[in-house]
Parts: C-alpha cells; sequence; structure tokens
C-alpha cells in the first residue's frame, strides 16, 4: 500500500515537474536564454495565489488570476529589462546565467521578508485526503493536477503546432537568422516564448501552495528539478522534458520507500550526473552538446 | 572592536582564497561550477578529523585535506571533459547537493547536522597558533601563498593552454593541447587549494558543521569572483572584501531590522550581479576595459 501512495504522490509531484520543466525548456529552447529565474517565477505565482486566497479572502477563480497575471508579467518583464539589454552587447551563456541567478537571489530573499521564511500552506476543501482503499489516502489535487497537466500539454501542442506565434517559437529553437530573414523579430518571438513559459509554471504553483506547501527557497528546488528535467530529457524537447519531470516525480517519491527524506532530492541529482556524464543529450535531445 | 576586525579580517582572507581558487577555473579555465563548497567543506572536515586523531599539525592537516579534496575533485573533472556550459552547471549543482546530502548524513565523517566540535588550535612546528592575530598572520600568508601560485600558473604555458581551452576548445585541441590533462590538473588545483581554505576555517572556527558548505556558499563565493572580475587577480580579492564587509557595514544601519540583515546582504549581491551583468559584464576589475569580452 506504501508502494501505491508513493506511486500516487509521485504522479501528482511528477505532473508539476513536467509542466515546469516544459515551460522552462520552452524558453531555454527558442531563445537558448538559460532562464535560472523561472523558479523564482514558481515562487511569486504560489505567494501571490497564497496571498490572493488567504490573505485577501478573494474567491479562487481571482487568485488563479491573480497567480497567472503575476508570473508572465515577471517573466515577460525579465525578458524586456534584464535579457533584452544583456543579449545586446553580449549574451554569452554565462553572463545571462549571472544575472538569472541574481534575480533568483534577490526575490527569494524579498519573499521571505516579505511573507516570513517558514512553511505556508492554504487549505483548500480540495486538499483534504480521503482514505480509498486501506492504507491509500489520495485528494481530489492528486487527480486535478495530473488532469490539469495533461490538458495543458495538450493545450501547449495545439497552440505550438497549429498557430503562427506557435510555429514561430519553434522556427526560432531551429534557426533565429532564418526567422528574421521572414519578416518575423526574433525579440516579439522571445516575449511570447516568456509568457508561455511563465504561464506553464502556475497550475504546478498553485497545486503546490494547496497541497505541500511552499516556503520562500521552493522556487530553487524547482528550478533545480525542471533543471535536471530539461537536461534528462534532452534539451530543446517539450516531450522529453514532460516525460523527464515525471520520471524524476515518481523517483523522488518511490526513493521515500527505501531512504529517508533527506536522500529525495540526492536522488534526482543522482539521475542527473548518470545523465550528463553518459547520456549529455538526453532522452529525445539532439545529437549535438555545446 | 580589535577582536571584531581580525575576525573579519580573517574570514575576508578564508573567502578570499575561495574566491582567488574558483576565478582560477571560471576566469582562466572557462569551468563554471556551482561546487566550491563541496571541495571547502571537504577540506574542513578532513582537518578535522586528522586534528583532532592524528596531530594539529599545520604542515600534516593541511596537505591531508588538500589530498582528500584532490581525489574527490575527480567527481568534477569527470563532466567538465564531457560537457560545457550549461550542462557543467548542472553537473556541479548535482555534485553540491549530493554532497549536502552526504556532509549531514555521514555521521562518523562529518557529525551530521551537529558538525564537529572541540577542533584543537592549529599548531606550526609544535607550536599552537591560537591568537588572532597569529591566525590573522598565517591565513594572510596563505592567501599570499595562493596568489603567487595562481599567478604564476596563469604566466605560464599551463596558464596559456587554459585559456585557449576557455576561448575554443576545438582550436586547442587542434593546436595539440592535451585538453584531458589540463582541465583534469586545474579542477584538481583549484579544489584542493579551497580545501586549504575549509582546513584554515575549520581551526579558525573550532567547530564546523554542514551549514558552512552549502550551496548558499558556492554562490556566494561565485558572486565574489564575478562582482569583483572574472580573470584578474585583484578582483576576487576586492570581491571577497566587499561581500564580507556588506553585512557588517548594514549592522550600522540602526533603522534595519537586525534579524533581515542576512537577507538584504543576499538582496545586494543579488542586485548587484544583475547590475552589473547588464553594464559591466567584467566585474568591478576587468580585465578587457570597456567592459564586453
Amino acid at each position: 500500500m506504501l508502494f501505491l501512495q508513493l506511486l500516487a504522490n509521485g504522479l501528482q509531484v511528477g505532473a508539476i515537474y513536467a509542466l515546469t520543466a516544459a515551460g522552462f525548456s520552452l524558453i531555454f529552447g527558442s531563445t537558448k536564454i538559460f532562464h535560472f529565474a523561472h523558479g523564482a517565477t514558481f515562487a511569486i505565482a504560489a505567494y501571490l495565489f497564497h496571498f490572493a486566497l488567504a490573505g485577501l479572502g478573494l474567491h479562487w477563480t481571482f487568485a488563479v488570476a491573480v497567480a497567472a497575471f503575476s508570473a508572465v508579467l515577471f517573466g515577460v518583464l525579465l525578458d524586456r529589462l534584464m535579457y533584452a539589454p544583456i543579449q545586446r552587447h553580449e549574451g554569452s551563456f554565462f553572463t545571462v546565467f549571472v544575472a538569472s541567478f541574481g534575480i533568483g537571489i534577490v526575490v527569494q530573499n524579498l519573499l521571505g521578508s516579505v511573507f516570513g521564511r517558514g512553511f505556508m500552506s492554504v487549505a483548500t476543501p480540495l486538499s483534504n485526503s480521503v482514505e480509498v482503499m486501506p492504507g491509500l489516502y489520495l485528494s481530489p489535487l492528486n487527480g486535478l493536477a495530473i488532469v490539469s497537466a495533461i490538458v495543458c500539454f495538450a493545450a501547449l501542442h495545439f497552440f505550438l503546432t497549429r498557430t503562427f506565434v506557435g510555429k514561430g517559437l519553434r522556427a526560432l529553437s531551429e534557426n533565429p537568422e532564418l526567422v528574421r530573414m521572414f519578416g518575423l523579430s526574433p525579440r516579439r518571438l522571445s516575449t511570447y516564448a516568456f509568457a508561455l513559459g511563465s504561464l506553464l509554471v502556475v497550475p504546478g504553483a498553485i497545486f503546490t501552495a494547496a497541497g505541500t506547501g511552499i516556503n520562500p527557497a521552493v522556487g530553487h528546488h524547482v528550478m533545480l528539478i525542471s533543471l535536471a528535467a530539461t537536461i534528462v530529457g534532452g534539451i530543446g524537447s517539450l516531450r522529453g522534458a514532460a516525460c523527464a519531470g515525471l520520471l524524476i516525480g515518481v523517483a523522488e517519491n518511490l526513493a521515500l520507500w527505501k531512504l529517508g527524506t533527506q536522500w529525495s532530492e540526492a536522488m534526482t541529482f543522482a539521475i542527473l550526473f548518470f545523465f550528463i556524464i553518459f547520456k549529455p543529450s538526453g532522452f529525445f535531445g539532439r545529437a549535438t552538446v555545446s | 572592536m580589535t577582536a571584531y576586525i581580525l575576525n573579519l579580517l580573517v574570514l575576508i582572507s578564508v573567502y578570499a582564497i575561495l574566491s582567488t581558487t574558483l576565478n582560477f577555473i571560471i576566469g582562466y579555465a572557462g569551468i563554471f561550477s556551482l561546487a566550491h563548497a563541496v571541495f571547502f567543506g571537504i577540506g574542513g572536515y578532513t582537518a578535522a578529523l586528522v586534528a583532532m586523531n592524528v596531530t594539529p599539525e599545520f604542515f600534516v592537516a593541511v596537505p591531508v585535506a588538500m589530498g582528500a579534496a584532490a581525489v574527490t575533485s575527480l567527481l568534477l573533472a569527470l563532466p567538465a571533459l564531457r560537457v560545457r556550459g550549461e550542462y557543467f552547471v548542472a553537473a556541479s549543482l548535482g555534485l553540491q547537493v549530493l554532497a549536502v546530502t552526504l556532509f549531514s548524513e555521514w555521521k562518523s565523517f562529518t557529525g551530521g547536522i551537529g558538525g564537529v566540535i572541540g577542533i584543537p588550535a592549529v599548531e606550526l612546528f609544535g607550536y599552537p597558533v591560537y591568537k588572532p592575530w597569529q591566525f590573522l598572520l598565517m591565513s594572510l600568508i596563505c592567501l599570499a601563498t595562493i596568489i603567487v601560485i595562481t599567478r604564476t600558473l596563469v604566466h605560464t604555458s599551463f596558464g596559456r593552454s587554459l585559456k585557449a581551452l576557455r576561448d575554443s576548445e576545438s582550436a586547442a585541441l587542434a593546436s595539440g593541447k592535451n585538453i584531458t590533462v589540463i582541465k583534469t590538473l586545474s579542477v584538481v588545483l583549484s579544489s584542493s587549494l579551497a580545501a586549504a581554505a575549509g582546513a584554515l576555517y575549520a581551526f579558525y572556527m573550532s567547530f564546523i558543521n554542514v551549514e558552512s558548505f552549502m550551496l548558499d556558499t558556492s554562490v556566494l563565493v561565485m558572486a565574489m569572483v564575478i562582482i569583483g572580475g572574472t580573470a584578474t587577480i585583484l578582483g576576487p580579492l576586492l570581491g571577497a572584501a566587499l561581500l564580507m564587509l556588506i553585512p557588517s557595514a548594514l549592522t550600522y544601519l540602526s533603522f534595519l531590522p537586525q534579524t533581515e540583515i542576512g537577507s538584504i546582504q543576499q538582496m545586494v549581491y543579488g542586485m548587484a550581479m544583475v547590475l552589473l551583468m547588464i553594464f559591466r559584464p567584467g566585474g568591478i576589475v576587468s580585465s578587457h576595459p570597456g567592459g564586453s569580452k
């Protein structure tokens, strides 16, 4: 029974990781910006959702809207105010990474100072676990997280294959020069990538805030996981990021079966380390390694 | 007050050793490691173990600590040989996270979360060094030695090979450089020198635990290198001094709540990293005038 319980938890966590990793992978794949502050977006969305719901007492639909709006705004502002000026003069991987990391540090501490450093969780009617089978406790949130991940991936797939902007984003990841030649602006597309990628963290942020709870370092943790998932899945492959996110979520929870909680993060990084040394291109990655 | 300043100076020199050694691989070899605190920690724990069980002699404990870090640093060299850029950052992050788990779980070596308590004062040829000013002198001498070592290395053919490798790996390979050896050596060297800083730190504090060797420390040291200026001698020193002085300077601003000092320090250097990358990517002491590489 413990196994099933851990598997159920793993699937929920995995669905959240998959969405966040897909967001990171989308941004990184199409714009080549190593958006380390993606975790900060997650933390901001989670905290503002919590604040809107528990602090202001808004209806949950408004709280979700607040989270979504703030995530997109944060992503787009970073793209416009930070990444654009950096890319204008140099934009090496290193420079972008350092700046992004810096913003991550600022946001984490700012959230800590404003909302407190402890764990926070918002109780919703959906958070209550019910004993489905002897020893197996499930809450509606478990199922909801998985369903919303599937819906988001379907929508994302539709967007990327059917709409003009989506096709533009895929073209940008293939060849930015050619995109420019066709009269599209890579800068504009980059903004779309950031808006979309940031939007993808929102379900994860909400389910984490309503489920296991959040603390200011949550962004950091989520970032490490999505980074691991992106690389394990193969950089630039959304499908890969999603599968790897799911794999990591499940592996992390199944590790609890035999090992203590403190090993779950180590588990993720053992997987990552293994992939980097033996198969740096990941599951579905292209053969090239920078 | 003198004790306070001496304490600050010792800590600055320990961190200056860390930033100088990290700069060696970031600035000259282009290996962007987020696992520097791991070797700081290995140095600290090993030196503590040697001092408590064998002898607190400086010239025994520090070389052993450096040796231990040199061996474990092969774990970092391995991904560095395989991948570059974002992949390597991720690998080093992975190593850092794994190491923190090990540090807090491997109780016989590290004492777990509680740490190692009661590390004896370090001895130089049998003379214990415990007065703060003596210790400051010792750590300054270590720092100077390490600066001289890295400076000399950078100006030898080894240093030139490193820079060639940083700028273009394939070109370096084409000119007949042995990339495997050069990269491994630079990682081993930087990590073992970082372990010396760890040993000094352990002797100075006489108590260490995992808190000092977490990702935060790696990031802090990275910030020192970047804010000061990569690929320069002065930059990392300046960076270390600046970032260590920020919390002390902030305590003088009495309107700030004392509990928030730590997070304000982090916000200040986070913001400094962002602004520098936008306006002056080379750092304060830029090796390339004009700010671009």
